[in-house]
């Protein structure tokens, strides 16, 4: 079993993300049947897969939440706001004890107790509500649809099958909505349902027709809901309207008493019916017992021991339970809380004064039908729609995709590398070649190389994912962080298929995080601000991604109160900082970038605290991107995060210093030129600089970086100008090689980082070639020449 | 990272022996990866004078380390006969040069004489002992040690 734990652990946090998706875009006014219905689905699919696997913690709160849904998509109760945040923080629950079946730490159990205590309060505080509501609508159920009681005679062999009764059973569902009356077991192959369906008698005894035969089926209309009113679905309900009639018994009413008498005959009448049904019967005798004892208390606790008790005492009744969406109204309606003092006798009021009516055996089956008859067809019906609506789903989903380990792909990225090199060096090797002689080996060559590149185009396509994947855990983060800040923030993504490679898709995660909560924090006013400010009150938190040449673009983008220029310097000086009132704006946003630095008066548990910018900024870097801040007061900010398409692969140009090979990545790249001498000029002595077009641009030689003999006549060499985060710089080469795909080869797994190169790769002819890391070149050369200008 | 236990296990067992000028030195078998010819490397920008640069040992990088020049002993000749032996330590390789391997011995702990204090070139502390055999003096030396030693910047300081 174990080997399936990775499935349903992948499986599960799919379906929790799913969920928590849905859950934020729905329209709480507003709410599509559909999406409650795919919720409701995600929380099924979790529930059964942890109750399969026996992660009971799990089954036990997805039950609760089940339940809630469940009535929410038979629209039984509208849809709060506050029922969305339930569920949100039950979908936290339900991750954190995942995370805890995966060796994560244990779940907080008084958190859990307290979720589902909240979830159960709002499915039963809002129960009395609706039911009331809906008893009038009982007139509007006479839907298309018939009612009608099947009955048929299983054979032994049959019956004795647990599995084969579902079967049965679960063949009926898709063709009508299902209310098991009687289950079939070993002793007693009698099933007996009530079907509300649109199919005609003859396509339900074909569904049958692999379980019995068509003579043992008896259908006819269903007439006794009247007369057993509660009962006529066990499976579903009846434990609720027990409960239901025990309310009754607690009403303060003083036409209690009488009401006694009738509700428990209803009870005997009732399961009279089921008497060769095992467990119905000890569910029968339980309440019925149990009621009479508890009437004089008049707690709540005792209440839900009759709830409870139905469940005990027969156990043949779990197993009817089980399918049945009612089961959970039982856990609901029996929970103590609301039913303590005043709540209590509000609920019951409804059908406990009708029950204590002379007419008691009817009338509160007939409320309580009314109130389930409108249900039970657009349950049952969306219930069938589900099923087919899952299969499809899944027949999907195994045909367009296959899970595969990231090792399996990333070995094969190696591979296809490697593959890359070769043909590079079997290209350098053919290059000789006379073209006369060897045309066909080298058209075969030029062949391999398109079809290498393509292959590696699209095996590297396999790492890639949606920015969606990032972008749609933040509606979450902007909503709970909205609600604790107080303010209204609507957010929006642009670009969510922007595709990242997957590495690089994990590590953006927490650095954009963080963006978010400072836009939030800091940058989206309070609404009185913001309607102050002439603003629409509700702030909008825009996310964006775009390719940009071999760049990924992700934009944070606010429409807040912008940077302080400011305060920052202030708090710049503060920290001893050097900074000066005639900065550029770029280079004041920048500040906000160093460690520690934080304009906020309190420190909340949201940020403040100083750590962030730096770390973000560090992130980023290290995977060979770079922030950037702009922002207008009154305006917004806005924070550009530019990252490389992907980490293992860089288009580069090769350049030749002192005999050895370095790659410049070509979109660092602006131009090549052949420098004259009289564009060289020296700053401060001995600095030099080139007059490039009106710009001044720092001459970094690539030799003297690294320590090389290169070409020392400036003439003779090339510049190659490139632009990096601090501005742009002349690199001084020996010699232009070419331009090629370099797969990228850490230098840090056998060596160490070494200051100014981003990596190695191995070129055509076998050799390592060091990748330059262009800022960090651009950075010491800069720092050189101000160290210069300081002495 | 703990070395007592290298120490303890690497005191008997099968040594490569290996000459650095003069000297002849031994170092745990089962670090050894490979022997191969000494190939062009790739220089590695401020690296110390030891480090040689890097080389494509089948699509992965090696740096290589000349241990003469790290004892100081002179006669840095690169030429057909000069060997690189690629080590394996912990999950990183590494290349060695040498001036030529000689041998693979058995030495046992008993065969072992502990290292004279004195200040050398290479801190007693990567001597495992001396051994002798046939006449020769073999210095056993904790490669392991030695090649993650800070001293060597192969790796970076965190690690």
């Amino acid at each position: 079993m174990s080997q399936f734990y990775q499935v349903f652990f992948e499986e599960t946090s799919e379906h929790l993300a799913s969920m928590e998706n849905l859950l934020l875009n729905l329209d709480v006014n507003d709410p599509s049947l559909e999406d409650l219905n795919a919720i409701f689905r995600a929380a099924h699919s979790i529930k059964g897969g942890s109750g399969t696997f026996g992660f009971t913690d799990m089954t036990s709160v997805t039950h609760v939440l089940e339940s809630l849904l469940d009535r929410l998509r038979k629209e039984e109760i509208p849809l709060l706001a506050e029922m969305v945040d339930a569920f949100l923080e039950a979908g936290d629950i339900l991750r954190a004890q995942l995370e805890h079946h995966q060796g994560g730490p244990e779940a907080e159990a008084d958190v859990i107790a307290s979720v589902c205590a909240r979830l159960n309060q709002l499915a039963v505080g809002e129960a009395a509500e609706s039911q009331e509501q809906d008893t009038p609508t009982e007139t509007t159920t006479s839907a298309p649809v018939r009612k009608i009681r099947l009955s048929c005679e299983l054979p032994a062999n049959q019956s004795q099958v647990a599995e084969s009764v579902d079967n049965l059973l679960e063949g009926l569902r898709d063709i009508a909505a299902l209310e098991v009356k009687q289950r079939p077991d070993g002793t007693d192959g009698h099933l007996i349902a009530v079907l509300t369906t649109q199919a005609c008698d003859s396509e339900l005894k074909d569904a049958l027709a692999f379980y019995c035969a068509p003579e043992d089926i008896a259908i006819q209309p269903e007439v006794e809901e009247e007369a057993y009113g509660f009962f006529d679905d066990l499976g579903d309900s009846s434990a609720t309207d027990t409960a239901d009639i025990g309310y009754g018994f607690f009403d303060d009413l003083p036409d209690q008493t009488p009401s006694v008498v009738p509700v428990s005959s209803a009870d005997d009448d009732g399961f009279g019916l089921f008497d060769d049904a095992p467990g119905a019967p000890a569910a029968s005798d339980a309440p019925s017992g149990q009621l009479a004892e508890v009437a004089p208390g008049d707690s709540p606790a005792a209440i839900e021991g009759i709830g409870y008790g139905i469940y005990v005492n027969a156990p043949g009744g779990l197993g009817l339970f089980d399918d049945a969406p009612g089961a959970e109204k039982i856990l609901q309606n029996s929970a103590p809380p609301p039913f303590s003092g005043k709540t209590a006798a509000a609920f019951v009021e409804g059908v406990g004064g009708a029950a204590s009516s002379a007419q008691a055996t009817q009338k509160p089956s007939q409320a309580d039908v009314g109130r389930r008859l409108p249900d039970n067809p657009s349950i049952e019906t969306a219930k069938s729609g589900r099923r087919d609506n899952d299969k499809t789903v899944t027949a999907a989903n195994t045909d367009t995709s296959i899970r595969v380990a990231v090792e399996k792909v990333d070995q094969l990225i190696n591979l296809v590398g490697e593959l890359v090199i070769t043909q590079a060096m079997l290209a350098e090797a053919a290059s000789n070649l006379d073209p006369v002689l060897a045309e066909k080996i080298l058209a075969g060559i030029d062949l391999l190389s398109r079809n290498t590149r393509d292959m590696q185009e699209s095996v590297m396509s396999i790492r890639m994912l949606p920015m969606s994947m990032v972008f749609s855990r933040f509606p979450r983060v902007v909503r709970d962080l909205a609600g604790k800040l107080n303010k209204q923030v609507e957010m929006k993504t642009i670009g969510d298929n922007t595709e990242l490679d997957k590495g690089l898709i994990e590590k953006i995660t927490d650095p954009l995080t963080h963006l978010v909560r400072n836009s939030l924090d800091h940058g989206i006013e309070t609404p009185d601000k913001r309607i102050a400010a002439g603003k629409n009150p509700k702030g909008t938190l825009t996310l964006k991604a775009s390719h940009q040449g071999g760049n990924v673009v992700i934009e944070v983008m606010d429409d807040g109160g912008g940077l302080n220029r400011a305060r920052i310097l202030e708090k710049a000086k503060e920290k001893g900082l050097a900074v000066s009132d005639s900065m550029t704006d770029f280079d004041v946003w920048q500040l906000i970038f160093a460690p520690g630095f934080s304009t906020a008066d309190v420190v909340t548990d949201v940020s403040g605290r100083g750590v962030g910018m730096d770390v973000v900024k560090r992130n980023i870097e290290g995977l060979g991107g770079r922030v950037e801040l702009e922002s207008s007061p009154g305006f917004g900010t806005r924070t550009v995060i530019r990252l490389p398409l992907t980490l293992a692969i860089l288009d580069g140009m090769s350049v030749g210093v002192g005999g050895e090979t370095f790659i410049v990545p070509i979109t660092t790249v602006i131009e090549s030129l052949q420098p004259r001498l009289e564009d060289i000029r020296t700053l401060a002595g001995d600095s030099r600089m080139v007059h490039i077009r009106g710009e001044y641009l720092p001459l970094i030689s690539l030799a003297e970086a690294f320590g090389l003999d290169g070409e020392a006549d400036i003439t003779k060499g090339l510049l190659v100008v490139v632009e990096a985060e601090e501005g742009k710089a002349a690199l001084f080469v020996d010699e232009l090689l070419g331009q090629q795909q370099v797969v990228i080869k850490s230098l840090e797994a056998n060596y160490r980082k070494v200051p100014g190169l981003s990596g190695a790769t191995i070129m055509g002819d076998g050799r390592v070639a060091m990748i330059i890391d262009v800022s960090a070149v651009t950075r010491m050369g800069l720092s050189q020449v101000k160290q210069r200008l300081a002495a | 990272m703990d070395y007592s236990e290298t120490t303890g296990v690497a005191a008997s067992g099968e040594y490569l022996t290996f000459t650095l000028g003069a000297e002849e030195y031994g170092i745990d078998i089962l670090k050894v990866q490979e022997i191969r010819g000494y190939d062009a490397v790739t220089k590695i920008a401020n690296a110390p004078r030891f480090i040689k640069g890097v080389i494509n040992l089948r699509g992965v990088i090696v740096p290589i380390v000349d241990l003469r020049i790290k004892f100081n002993l002179g006669g840095e000749t690169y030429d057909q006969f000069t060997v690189v032996i690629i080590l394996n330590i912990g999950k990183r390789v590494m290349g060695v040069v040498v001036d030529g391997v000689s041998d693979v011995i058995q030495l046992s702990s008993d065969n072992l004489r502990p290292a004279p204090e004195f200040g050398s070139v290479l801190d007693t502390r990567y001597i495992l002992g001396l051994g002798t055999v046939e006449e020769r003096m073999i210095i056993v030396v904790d490669i392991e040690r030695l090649m993650t030693g800070q001293e060597m910047a192969l790796m970076d300081a965190a690690v």
